[in-house]
């Protein structure tokens, strides 16, 4: 048995480790392995006779709000607040559901992409394109085609023309103008109605004009849907071309692609309906329609109401934190199970960060001994057993750096360089002295711990400690890292906020409300660690309103922004090592945030009371664990059955 | 007065209540004498694992303990009836039949496998379990189930002798360190060094839960002490100004009272404390903002006794005599009214200590890193974690307990003495 997991875990360490050495093209690598049906990565024409496909337009069938239990799929721990909509291009629907397009994959129920991204072994498999997309001799256009059987809800033919303006319309309509792609894809154009070229933005490198970052060009095939072009004219006439008033407009007439349909949706539900009409049951690509008539989303006011809830066999697949997860098999025999049978029962590949505020007043805030001490003197341990109750690896396993707890990434930076900067917490008496030694001392006049609290020119150090309300795992965190203060003598008071307003303070571009924040990093995807290092201290975000990316603390270096551009054009793994490895140093002297625990990619468990066909880690599928919606995960839909 | 005080006394219901109050209060006082020690540290690495009960270090209990070897019939049994447990049976054949209808394997039938015969169910199990067979009509839950159920089968009859090692730092071997721990061998718990009593276990910060459950009801009786006495205070000053001045005073005091009457108290109270920061929130500020929003009743019945209060004769009699108002007030009116005042106070503790709890089950109240509340403790135990779930009934159940057991007694106590000083209620 523990062979069996050694060899389980090797598995997915070497799946990981494809990580390291993408870059190539490997579109399709894991097509055949565990889908449904043929024809991906096979790079065949579409119909079996090369025709287009047809079908009638989807037509909303009448709304029942009570749906039947053993025909939904029910999900919980995706949102926080109640949706606004079903619109595709806006990021104020709060309907991730239906709308998410995150690195490790875009959520493919609604809408779709060219490719769906398996984080399991960091392949492309085609989903809107028909076969493996290829590059030309010099690796600065990426080329695809659609599928023949391809086609939106209201019957048309999705063509090379709605991707081409999609892009088009994220460079001239969204609020950031395309700013996470911009740096690296020049322009998204249609060659045919079927051949869809992406074209580098290229730089010139040792004498030859190269591709700025092909890793983000290939991320951007399984990350952005591709919309409709009819659909987005609309949008623009009806809005007369104002941003502000299509990010608000809800959508309810979207022309998606993807297997649901926009339903029914209130304060604490959003559901979608299958659309029998579905492209995806052609020969070509799935063969069949997926399992559950509805799929639909449940709101919990906390962490603990929506555990309460999968517990109850109320939610099918939760991607929520449930404390001592393991006890709700092994004590109370619950029919509940994660992808991983034992511990750590999940891929730990996030790794969600406390964030300093360098725009914050608060005194002290900019000096990085104040800002090192408060991070080497959280009990990490203590977060990770009582805030995560063991559900991922510590800080002992695999030192803090900037790379996550995957073997591949581990092996990229030098380790023993750094040896001298990483710490593992707990450490009072090194923070204390690192203050000291910084000349910022406890004043014993002013009634504080343990010999006063410290000064800064007369003013106490004194910082809130924020995350967003009812998220109790982070606060917990939060609270074990508050607990240090006043034995090194800074005030750390909790702070927590409604989820609604934390997400527009902590992305806007310039706040002085949150003090040292939480927020997750990135995890897995193919231009990984260099995506995550670009997101954790690249300035190109400082300013930006609506920055979902990173950076939220708008930290500044130069050299690391020198860094971070030299990084994808860099092929020498040696020389790779070397700048991974000065980037750890310096984010550990500077420590413009800190990491307070690893984390799974996604939080995936799932109750088999009325579905069971999940993906897990002994099926043999290869479907990643990404509660079934997100990239490739979306063939668990069509794995699905009723229990019994 | 001293007949009073004996009949209250003698009301079983005030000494049944005052005996609760007085038992929680001293222990309050004896318990941190006893059992010294900071109980905000966090000891457990673990999140409501820690279950009530005494643990003995594992280590100590190797390292150099005398052992004793108790030859004791049965003892083999327990161990294994420790490991197959009774629906283990069921189970086993649950699996073998799913196996034998999938696979077609004769003898694996409903009717042919025979729970009670162990040897036999486990012998069968052993033939033909693995957890490379996929049965195809298991959930993913039940397969896990199934491996782990094995996992503790291939133990239960392993009962070798265990040997423990230490690695020797200069010769970089194991050297045995303790060897042939027998199934037979056991130790008297007084000779381990080390040894934890956890009467209710630890929460989900690792702390003892008992020592924290006596911190917070020293907290919360603070917090409900400070709150009824500034309650109590300014509802009695407004009541006897109003009532007894009367004309513009009593009608700018009534005009307050009743604006605050109308406006919960309790919402105010969650607007003032959301108004303050954390570090503002100590258990005393938050016990007189609690004060602040909770003396409206107090004025309006204080103002109505001193009402009737004011054309008694005695009174009169007295302000005839010249005497001046305050003295009046003290003097004419107060002992009147004393008993009265008493009871409201006593109900005011007791309601200081249930908005407190209200207010930091919503978050609202001191801060998590400085103190422990009762509400606190409740705050993160339901509406935080999922104590609940993993019936980790000693974080909540025994806070639940202290606040019903402190607001039951004061309403004891103060039922007792509303039966003495009531005419109506009196026996």
């Amino acid at each position: 048995m523990k062979k069996r997991i050694f060899a389980l875990a090797l598995a997915v360490a070497m799946c990981l480790s494809l990580l390291a050495a993408c870059g190539d093209n490997n579109g399709g690598g894991g097509g055949g392995s565990g889908t449904p049906s043929g024809g991906q990565g096979s790079g065949s024409g579409s119909g079996s006779d090369g025709a287009y496909a047809t079908r009638d337009p989807f037509v909303k069938p009448e709304v029942i709000s009570d749906v039947p239990r053993n025909e939904t799929l029910w999900f919980n721990g995706f949102q926080w607040g109640s949706s606004n909509g079903w619109n595709p291009i806006s990021n104020e629907m709060n309907n991730p559901l239906a709308i998410q397009q995150d690195p490790d994959g875009a959520r493919l129920v609604m809408m779709e992409t060219p490719y769906m991204y398996n984080m399991l072994d960091n392949s492309m498999i085609p989903l809107l394109a028909d076969g493996n997309y290829s590059w030309n001799t010099d690796g600065t256009e990426l080329t695809y085609k659609i599928k023949k059987a391809a086609l939106w809800s209201d019957g048309t033919k999705i063509t090379a023309h709605d991707a081409a303006f999609s892009w088009e319309f994220g460079t001239k309509y969204s609020r950031d103008g395309n700013a996470n792609w911009t740096p690296y894809i020049a322009d998204v154009v249609a060659q045919d109605d079927d051949t869809v070229v992406i074209k580098a933005v290229t730089v010139e490198h040792e004498g030859a004009t190269v591709a700025a970052n092909q890793l983000m060009m290939i991320t951007f095939l399984g990350q952005n849907y591709i919309n409709q072009k009819a659909w987005l004219e609309k949008l623009i006439d009806r809005n007369d071309g104002d941003i502000s008033a299509m990010y608000a407009d809800a959508g309810e007439d979207v022309v998606f692609s993807g297997p649901y349909a926009p339903y029914f949706m209130d304060d604490v539900r959003t559901i979608l309906v299958r659309d029998d009409g579905y492209w995806g049951q052609h020969a070509d690509m799935w063969g069949k329609l997926p399992t559950p008539k509805y799929i639909g989303n449940v709101n919990y006011e906390t962490n603990a109401a929506g555990d309460s809830a999968i517990a109850a066999g109320d939610v099918d697949v939760s991607q929520q934190f449930i404390m001592n997860v393991n006890l709700l098999w092994e004590e109370q025999g619950l029919p509940i199970s994660t992808y991983l049978p034992e511990k750590p029962w999940f891929i730990a590949a996030n790794m969600p960060t406390a964030y300093f505020n360098l725009n914050s007043p608060a005194v002290g805030i900019d000096n990085p001994a104040v800002r090192k001490a408060i991070a080497i003197a959280a009990d990490y341990d203590l977060i990770l057993a009582n805030a995560m109750t063991n559900q991922s690896p510590s800080f002992g396993d695999y030192p803090r750096s900037l790379m996550n707890p995957t073997a591949p990434e581990q092996a990229m930076y030098n380790q023993s360089a750094v040896s001298h900067l990483q710490w593992t917490g707990n450490d009072i008496d090194g923070a204390n002295k690192l203050l000291d030694d910084a000349g910022i001392l406890r004043n014993p006049d002013n009634g504080g711990p343990n010999g006063g609290w410290r000064e800064i020119d007369g003013e106490i150090l004194s910082f809130k400690v924020s995350c967003p309300d009812g998220w109790s795992d982070w606060q917990m965190a939060m609270e074990i890292v508050a607990a240090a203060g006043p034995a090194i003598g800074i005030q750390l008071e909790t702070y927590y906020i409604d989820w609604s307003i934390y997400q527009t303070i902590h992305t806007a571009g310039f706040q002085t409300e949150l003090d040292i924040f939480m927020f997750s990093t990135q995890g897995i995807s193919p231009a990984q660690p260099w995506s995550r290092i670009r997101a954790l201290l690249s300035s190109e975000f400082n300013g930006l309103d609506g920055n979902w990316t990173g950076n939220f603390g708008q930290y500044s270096n130069p050299r690391v922004d020198e860094l971070i551009k030299a990084i994808p054009l860099e092929k020498d793994s040696g020389k790779l090592n070397e700048i991974y490895t000065e980037l750890v140093e310096i984010y550990l002297t500077d420590v413009p945030s800190f990491s307070l625990m690893y984390r799974p990619e996604k939080f995936h468990t799932v109750n088999e009371s009325i579905w069971t066909g999940f993906t897990n880690a002994n099926d043999g599928r290869n479907v990643p664990p990404v509660n079934c919606t997100v990239g490739y995960a979306i063939a668990d839909l069509y794995n699905l059955r009723l229990v019994g | 007065m001293k007949s009073q005080l004996r009949s209250i006394v003698r009301s079983g219901k005030f000494m049944t209540g005052f005996v609760i109050f007085v038992s929680i209060l001293l222990l309050t006082i004896i318990y941190p004498l006893i059992n010294p020690g900071d109980p905000m540290a966090r000891i457990g690495y673990d999140s409501f694992r820690t279950r009530p009960g005494t643990y003995v270090s594992l280590y100590d209990t190797l390292d150099g303990v005398n052992t004793f070897t108790f030859r004791i019939p049965g003892a083999n049994d327990i161990r294994i009836s420790n490991k197959l447990r009774e629906d283990d049976r069921e189970r086993i054949k649950y699996w073998l039949v799913e196996y034998g209808k999938q696979e077609e394997v004769a003898g694996l039938t409903e009717e042919e496998i025979d729970i009670e015969d162990t040897v036999a169910l486990l012998g069968l199990w052993w033939e033909f379990y693995s957890d490379e067979v996929f049965v195809r009509n298991l959930t993913n839950a039940e397969r896990n189930a199934f491996m782990r159920l094995d996992v503790r089968l291939d133990r239960l009859f392993d009962i070798d002798d265990l040997q423990v090692y230490t690695l020797n730092p200069e010769t970089g071997e194991h050297d045995i360190l303790f060897t042939e721990v027998s199934t037979d061998d056991y130790i008297n718990v007084s000779d381990v060094a080390n040894i934890i009593r956890l009467p209710l276990g630890t929460d989900n910060f690792g702390s003892d839960v008992l020592k924290k459950l006596v911190l917070a009801t020293a907290t919360s009786l603070w917090i409900g002490l400070v709150a009824g006495t500034v309650a109590t205070l300014i509802g009695l000053t407004l009541g006897l100004l109003g009532g007894y001045v009367g004309g513009i005073v009593d009608d700018i005091i009534m005009f307050f009272t009743n604006l605050f009457t109308v406006i919960p108290g309790f919402v105010l109270l969650i607007l003032i404390s959301y108004g303050m920061s954390q570090m503002e929130r100590g258990a005393t500020t938050v016990a007189v903002v609690i004060g602040l929003t909770s003396w409206v009743w107090t004025t309006r019945s204080v103002r109505s006794q001193v009402m009737s209060l004011r054309n008694r004769d005695h009174v009169n009699l007295s302000k005839l005599s010249g005497h001046s108002m305050p003295k009046i007030i003290i003097k004419d009116i107060l002992p009147y009214i004393a008993s009265y005042v008493v009871m409201a106070f006593i109900l005011q503790i007791s309601s200081g200590i249930l908005a407190e709890a209200g207010l930091s089950m919503l978050g609202l109240g001191p801060s998590t890193t400085s103190t422990a509340t009762l509400g606190m403790m409740l705050d993160w135990s339901i509406m935080k974690s999922t104590a609940f779930i993993h019936g980790a009934w000693w974080a909540y159940y025994p806070v639940i307990v202290v606040i019903l057991l402190i607001s039951f007694s004061l309403n004891l106590m103060n039922t007792g003495m509303d039966q003495v000083f009531n005419p109506q209620l009196r026996d």
